[in-house]
């Protein structure tokens, strides 16, 4: 049977797509799944770093596609998990050396060998874009709690939509709980209800974040932290797994997110 | 305190601030409708509407809004009096 393949968007840029694809990606291999993630930012290549295996690349998306490798020698295994290997983007090419077409060809190639296929997709609506999602099946749209971050997922959204990807999911990246209970920030019901599409999970705001992509090491491996949890969840949600939020339940924010998420 | 302090001097949450000027700005972004058309479809409205009623032309007013799941076109015009036949 082949496997899933997911695309991870946001349009704006600097929201957490990358964090997110490390994240689910390690946290979807730890249990068991086998798991490629694709780097399609070509020309500011970025999940090497967060996953810290920059020193290793040799090959890249481009090259597998041009034919200059295979595309087994195009892969990096990660460090710490089994079953978790990395496609990185070139550095030194244009978006345009690589098309739609080529990019569903390799999406379809590699569901047939991992249970999930993990697509970084780069921000904007161009072609980097349209290739990232050629081959995606599911999309998870990243937004921030921010007018400009959420208009742009808007945009995505109807983007997503338009090219018939059928499965679009929501993810909530860096929301302050204070700040909403101040009034200063839109809620998740705010969130959720101006963008109308089911949401798969929110990451706290974290400090964490910074500290795991400083040392290379996605946030998952932390088991003592929040945000690192909400990933987890995301990823078992993402599984079909309709596991609680860990920790968290007499919490009001996160009953109340939970019940959004349930009904 | 500082929000209550704020709420006492009746200034807006900026989280609900934010919220209101989203839905108009996504709704507008969605249907893409350019100030042209929207006057033309107003044109349009008053041309037929004035087959049927006696309107008054300047008191017309075309707006979009959102529902919970849906989107809206909501116009409001004056009715001076309503023809017997339709002309």
């Amino acid at each position: 049977m082949a496997g899933k393949t997911i695309v991870v968007t946001s349009g704006k840029g600097g929201v957490g797509k990358t964090t997110t694809v490390a994240n689910l990606g390690t946290t979807l291999a730890k249990n068991k799944h086998s798991v490629v993630m694709i780097d399609t930012d070509i020309g500011l290549r970025n999940l090497d770093v967060v996953m810290g295996l920059e020193n290793r690349i040799v090959y890249n998306v481009v090259d597998i596609i041009e034919g200059t490798c295979r595309k087994e020698q195009a892969m990096i295994r990660d460090r710490k998990v089994q079953n978790l290997c990395m496609i990185p983007a070139a550095q030194t090419r244009e978006k345009t050396s690589i098309n739609p077409e080529q990019m569903k060809e390799l999406c379809s190639s590699l569901a047939a060998e991992f249970d999930y296929v993990l697509i970084d997709c780069p921000a904007g609506i161009e072609q980097g874009f349209k290739n990232a999602i050629a081959g995606a099946d599911t999309a998870l749209v990243v937004t921030t709690p921010e007018v400009s971050a959420i208009r742009d997922a808007d945009r995505v959204i109807g983007l997503l939509e338009a090219a018939m990807v059928k499965n679009i999911s929501l993810i909530i990246n860096r929301l302050n709980a204070k700040m909403v209970k101040r009034g200063d920030m839109m809620s998740i019901e705010d969130i959720i209800s101006l963008l109308s599409v089911p949401l798969l999970g929110v990451v706290p705001e974290s400090e964490d974040v910074v500290v795991s992509t400083n040392r290379g090491v996605p946030l998952v491996h932390d088991r003592s932290s929040k945000a690192g949890a909400a990933f987890r969840g995301m990823a078992d949600r993402l599984n079909g797994e309709c596991l609680p939020q860990d920790g968290n339940g007499s919490n009001g924010f996160f009953g109340r997110m939970k019940r959004l998420m349930w009904n | 305190m500082l929000g209550i302090l704020r709420r006492f001097l009746g200034d807006k949450q900026s989280g609900q601030i934010a919220r209101k000027r989203m839905q108009f700005v996504l709704m507008h972004d969605r249907v893409d409708i350019t100030p042209d058309m929207m006057e033309e479809l107003k044109n349009d409205i008053i041309k037929v509407l004035s087959r049927y009623m006696e309107i008054d032309r300047g008191s017309i007013k075309v707006d979009l809004e959102q529902g919970k799941d849906f989107m809206a076109l909501i116009s409001n015009v004056q009715i001076k009096r309503v023809y017997r036949h339709a002309t």
